[in-house]
């Protein structure tokens, strides 16, 4: 047999007290998609950086072809022919897609060959493109595809996936998949598919190399791999809960039990027909004047949990904002109970009643340079209470700081959020912890909407349990929640009722008890017309 | 409870451990300027104990250096109070020696052309101070909230502008010159003050100040106290350190900002008219260039105190103590282009510490930002 297109051996790559990587073997095989499992954190995504040079490992070697070499950097990476498609696109918007595939190669600019080029590529793998289109005018699985040209342009012998279907539709996924086949075995190349995703794994690669906090736990032939097994190895426990199995991407565990919460659902829309949060014909342009909401009419009843699914990029972000009083809208209103609480200014939905987990907590939903007790209160800090109408009123300018730090010690017991103290720093807690503080804040504030929008990611499996859990437990108490997320196993978990973003507004619903994935994906996607026949 | 189970990966934050570096980075920095400093001298033919002696004779050794001192670190004192409500904003104003300079015009303009004096007239003075400072900083946060320019710029920019408005009202005799038919020279400066508009000033054990200095005492404590036991003052830190945040939270930008903004030219303003009736700058009268750096260096008073008003009182002092001392090292001989290095290197000995633990705090930010991916 010949020796593999890359091989790593005994990779250990450590960021201060954290090992990323602990004597890390793997060997990707030409003709092979080897899939690299794991939940976040796990160190897939540093051992890939070894490989294409943007780590430099403390301990190991690399062997490409039977040579041991040294990767100093993605431009030593691309010579010996390895190539790589980030999870986060590196575009520039503003240029079109041939330009970007050349963007930064030393050569003179000549675009006609370089058309021909991005046409002959897009022909050869099935990537159809208009190479004089703008990347700001494409859709996210467009834009992956000029992120693919732009990798395979140099005709790598290696390609490294990180992520990849993060962006995508469930059909764009599959299309993905197809095309890295093809590339496998017409062609002989190597492909690494980094992923968390149980199901796409399964359905697309070769060889499975698992990883758990660092190292390795198990290899498997996709062949011999099932779904409960690789869950175990990837957890390092056996996977029971449904929140769990869907934070690993299994879809099929709903499949069987969707009805699950379904009658519960029923009693409490039953009980408050009247919707808590209802959006009427939001419009509204950002301010290079691209239109981010178009109409968009959205209602949520007490006591349910609606799930916003949809392709990243479709307006999921403004939605959010305009939760969070951070967007105007052109047109259009939003009614929180009997409120109509103007939309941009500050603190207006806060006041109305509306708790939101922002998708970037750093941005919108706490501040780094403040201690926990503070990001516990931001939105009302304690004032001294004395009991004299008189004296409280003068009291209102003041900061009850023993009340707040009482406040806080309460709600970190409560929620069990891991800090050394309330007046530590927020930054100094792991993501996991970031997000409790949020969710702690959010929640006691006793709000009647409550909107999360990416609550899990970046969280570990038994985090994105809790949050799963605690989003239940708040609709349970009859908050109308609002559930904002790009992953469809993370929506089609915990909604009761699904409704479909695209450009801005809403495309399509359906409820839990008619579940169909398909026509779920094409909505999605924007096939409207498909799915309405 | 499941709550205990998850989230790892806690880091250690010790307060204790924080003070001793932060004390750490001073104490080398200034041990690397004073060596340099030495190193320089040594060079030029100088002595370095020589020029240390006299730095420390003009600012506190000698008699009544320790008023003169406390004297220069009032107005410095101020500026930096003002400077660190609108660092805590996250606004960055650059023009405290513009907003100090208006400020010291108004309250002239007001002085000369009362026509009385009096405790209410000192009153008064000092009340033109504020508003000049901040009417002169309004401008940069109108422009900040209506038009979107950056307040960086617009600051620095009126700087320039205060200057060349008060050089004009200095030549109008309606305004500020000084009308006395007989003044020999023509120079550009406004009447004194009269004896009863001016500061009371305070001498002890042969030090003599004005009596502001312990107003400006009560200022530093007063902000200290806002910045951490209010509501406006919590909610102003939100916005500097988290504005997506803080507008989320019910924080309007254009109202704490601007307000921050304006507090900030009011403290620089308020410095202006101590300085002019405190007798320690200008000897009551109005003179182009009146500020001289004040503003420039209480802007550095509030970076190296890293943006605390307790800490800013010695740091104040020290800024003082280094400008004082300076007037005594033409007596050492060393030549004057060597003495502003070595001052220029005592000052950086200062300024390059905040901004390692700056560059640190960032680093640690970003690092917290990453752990997202």
């Amino acid at each position: 047999m010949t020796s593999p297109a890359a091989e790593l051996q005994g990779i250990t790559k450590r960021f201060g007290a954290v090992v990323a990587c602990d004597n890390v073997d793997l060997a990707l095989q030409r003709g092979e998609i080897h899939g690299i499992l794991g939940e976040n954190g796990a160190g897939k995504s540093t051992l890939m950086k070894v490989l294409i040079g943007l780590v430099l490992p403390d301990a190991g070697a690399i062997r490409i072809n039977g040579e041991s070499r040294r990767i100093g950097d993605p431009a030593e990476a691309a010579e010996l022919g390895i190539g790589m498609v980030h999870q986060h696109f590196s575009l520039v918007e503003p240029l079109t897609v041939w330009e970007n595939v050349i963007l930064g190669e030393p050569i003179r600019l000549d675009a006609a060959a370089a058309k021909r080029r991005v046409g002959e590529i897009s022909e050869r793998y099935g990537l159809a493109i208009d190479p004089d289109e703008r990347i700001s005018d494409l859709s996210a699985g467009l834009r992956q595809r000029v992120e693919i040209i732009k990798c395979l342009r140099r005709d790598p012998a290696i390609v490294i996936l990180d992520e990849p279907t993060s962006v995508l539709t469930p059909g764009e996924s599959e299309q993905l998949f197809e095309v890295l086949r093809l590339v496998v075995e017409r062609e002989n190349k190597a492909v690494a598919l980094v992923s968390h995703k149980l199901d796409e794994v399964l359905a697309a690669t070769d060889q499975i190399t698992i990883m758990r906090a660092g190292a390795v736990v198990d290899r498997r032939d996709t062949a011999d791999a099932d779904a409960p097994g690789l869950a175990r190895a990837m957890v390092g426990r056996p996977v029971s809960l449904r929140s769990e199995g869907a934070a690993l991407g299994h879809i099929e565990a709903f499949e069987d039990d969707r009805l699950a919460t379904g009658p519960v659902v029923e009693a409490a829309r039953a009980t408050e027909p009247q919707p808590v949060l209802s959006i009427r014909g939001a419009t509204a342009r950002g301010r290079d004047r691209r239109t981010l909401l178009d109409g968009l009419s959205l209602d949520v009843h007490p006591g349910e949990i609606v799930g916003v699914a949809g392709v990243e990029g479709n307006g999921q972000a403004a939605l959010s904002d305009l939760l969070s009083s951070l967007l105007p809208l052109e047109s259009g209103t939003v009614r929180v109970r009997d409120e109509r609480p103007l939309p941009g200014r500050p603190g207006a939905m806060a006041a109305a009643g509306v708790a939101v987990v922002p998708a970037d907590r750093h941005e919108s939903g706490c501040v780094l340079d403040m201690t926990v007790a503070e990001n516990l209160t931001l939105v009302s800090p304690p004032r001294p209470r004395t009991g004299r109408a008189l004296l409280d009123r003068a009291g209102r300018a003041l900061l009850d700081r023993a009340g707040r730090q009482a406040h806080a010690e309460r709600l970190i017991e409560q929620f069990g959020i891991q800090t050394p103290g309330a007046d530590a720093p927020m930054w100094s807690l792991s993501g996991g912890n970031q997000q409790r503080v949020v969710l702690a804040r959010e929640l006691s504030g006793d709000p009647a909407v409550l909107v999360a929008a990416q609550p899990t990611r970046g969280l570990d499996v038994g985090a994105i349990e809790y949050v799963s859990e605690r989003l239940r437990e708040a609709a349970a108490d009859g908050v109308a929640v609002l559930l904002i997320s790009t992953e469809l196993e993370e929506v089609l978990d915990l909604a009761d009722r699904i409704v479909v973003i695209f450009r801005g507004r809403i495309v399509g619903e359906m409820d839990r008890a008619n579940l169909d994935v398909e026509r779920l994906g094409l909505l999605m996607s924007g096939a409207q017309e498909a799915a309405a026949s | 409870m499941t709550a205990t189970s998850a989230g790892a990966g806690d880091v250690r934050y010790d307060r204790a451990r924080e003070g001793a570096t932060v004390l750490g980075i001073y104490l080398a920095s200034i041990a690397v300027a004073l060596v340099a400093a030495a190193l320089v001298l040594l060079a030029t033919g100088g002595s370095w104990t020589s020029v240390l002696s006299a730095l420390l004779d003009g600012s506190v050794r000698g008699p009544g250096r320790w008023g003169t001192t406390i004297g220069v670190a009032i107005p410095l004192l101020l500026v930096a109070l003002g400077t660190i409500v609108n660092s805590r904003g996250g606004l960055v104003n650059l023009g405290q020696e513009g907003q100090l300079f208006v400020g010291a015009a108004l309250g002239t303009y007001v002085a000369t052309h009362i026509g009385t004096g009096g405790p209410g007239v000192l009153f008064l003075i000092m009340l033109a101070g504020v508003a000049g400072g901040a009417i002169w900083a309004g401008i940069a946060a109108v422009l900040r909230y209506q038009r979107r320019m950056p307040e960086v710029l617009t600051t620095l920019l009126l700087v320039f502008v205060a200057s060349q408005a008060v050089g004009y009202g200095l030549k109008n005799k309606n305004l500020l010159l000084d009308p006395t038919p007989d003044q020999a020279n023509r120079n550009l400066i406004s009447e004194r003050l009269r004896p009863d508009t001016r500061l009371p000033r305070l001498d002890w054990f042969g030090n003599e100040f004005p009596m502001t200095a312990f107003i400006a005492l009560l200022l530093a404590i007063l902000v200290a106290l806002v910045l951490r036991w209010t509501i406006v003052g919590f909610r102003l830190q939100m916005l500097g350190r988290g504005p997506r945040t803080a507008h989320r939270a019910g924080v309007s930008e254009a109202r704490y900002g601007g307000l921050a903004l304006v507090v900030s030219g009011a403290f620089c303003g308020l410095a202006g008219a101590f300085m002019l009736a405190g007798g320690d700058f200008g000897n009551y009268r109005l003179t182009p260039n009146y500020p001289v750096n004040i503003g420039w260096e209480g802007l550095l008073v509030a970076l190296v105190g890293r943006n605390h008003p307790l800490v800013s009182i010695p740091v104040a002092f020290i800024f003082a103590g280094l400008r004082t001392g300076s007037g005594f090292l033409a007596a050492t001989g060393v030549d004057r282009d060597i003495t502003k290095v070595v001052q220029a290197l005592l000052v950086l000995a200062l300024l390059v510490p905040p901004a390692i633990l700056f560059v640190r705090d960032r680093r640690r930010a970003l690092a917290a930002a990453a752990d997202r991916v």
